[in-house]
């Protein structure tokens, strides 16, 4: 008790709550969406529920619902949501050394709520300080409330998005989210040509059975970067 | 296999292999440092794999008259917004708003 005491600041676990909410509102039609994929793919609420709650993961989710929907073979479903998942590794190792002095349980709870929005949000301050039960707290006040909200939205959106006028095209929010995401990423060579060729292959390769389409191209993308950061190492060093 | 059955498989799955990702280097591989070829290769997981993901659906064009997909015009506005605030609600807000007057404009010319 004392340790967990120690490793979380109340205050800080608020603020990094009401840090989030303008996040939370942005997403809110992302949320809807997803719960809408969800009922589409014929799921009941509690599948829904499961979806939102367990997985946490609006991309996964919708490639999930997506593939579901598409008749695809659990193993295609699994490995098309490992991979786009494989970001988490990356948020994992850069988060890693600033929740080494917490308690494991904590970093064990801490890394449940690691989602896109989270790490954006926390990973500038961890870089700012020293101490990190300060940003920690706030990534679990932060955590929470996208866990709650994502829970919310996901919810409103099995429930009631056929309510949603069509005319209003809501699912287009979907894809600007995830534009809010890769658009500031695209600053180098590499990652430019990882989501250029990886938007080409996904085109040309519409054809594929089973949206394989979305996993050759994104395993392409990733080579494609990783390819032309390496030669590029090469070549600046002779 | 019964479909409710087969979400929940997914689900259980889904939702431990993201967890077991989120916790890799947190605590799993906590003691060893990242391979830098895996490093590497992690950073363009994001600009692939959600390029991947959302192009077909900004492609994907609703019967209409306009000559140009408008959604197609209006993720890249709302792709320079997000370059230049870093902001989802302000992406989300100009995306959505050229969507509309995109949408809008034909029905008003026609």
């Amino acid at each position: 008790m004392l340790a967990m005491r120690r490793a979380i600041s109340p205050a800080d676990c608020r603020e990094g709550f009401l840090e989030m909410v303008p996040a939370c509102i942005g997403l809110a039609p992302f949320g809807l969406v997803t719960g809408v994929g969800a009922a589409a793919a014929g799921a009941d609420w509690l599948g829904a529920l499961g979806m939102s709650a367990i997985i946490f993961s609006g991309a996964a989710q919708i490639i999930a619902a997506q593939l579901f929907a598409a008749g695809a073979p659990l193993a295609v479903i699994i490995l098309t949501c490992f991979v786009a998942g494989l970001r988490f590794l990356m948020y994992s190792a850069a988060m890693a050394p600033y929740l080494k002095p917490l308690p494991p349980r904590w970093q064990n709870g801490l890394a449940f709520l690691l989602t896109d929005q989270a790490f954006g949000a926390s990973i500038r301050r961890f870089h700012a300080t020293n101490d990190a039960r300060a940003p920690a707290s706030r990534f679990l006040g932060g955590g929470l409330a996208l866990w709650i909200w994502w829970q919310i939205t996901n919810m409103a959106g099995f429930f009631a998005g056929n309510l949603i006028p069509a005319s209003w095209s809501l699912e287009f929010a979907v894809p600007l989210c995830f534009v809010a995401l890769v658009a500031p990423l695209l600053r180098d060579a590499p990652t430019v040509l990882a989501a250029v060729v990886a938007g080409f292959a996904v085109v040309a390769l519409d054809g594929l059975p089973m949206k394989l389409n979305l996993i050759v191209a994104g395993l392409s993308g990733i080579a494609a970067g990783t390819l032309s950061d390496l030669s590029r190492e090469r070549w600046t060093r002779r | 296999m019964d479909a409710t059955l087969k979400l929940w498989f997914v689900i259980l799955t889904v939702g431990l292999l993201n967890y077991l990702s989120r916790l890799s280097f947190i605590a799993v591989f906590a003691r060893t440092s990242m391979p830098p070829l895996l490093a590497r290769a992690l950073k363009y997981v994001p600009a692939a794999m959600l390029t991947a993901l959302i192009l077909p659906m900004i492609l994907a064009a609703p019967a209409s008259a306009a000559p140009l997909n408008p959604r197609v015009a209006a993720a890249i506005v709302a792709g320079i917004v997000a370059f230049c605030t870093h902001s989802t609600l302000k992406t989300l807000g100009a995306g959505m708003a050229a969507l509309w007057l995109l949408q809008a404009l034909p029905a008003s010319i026609g």
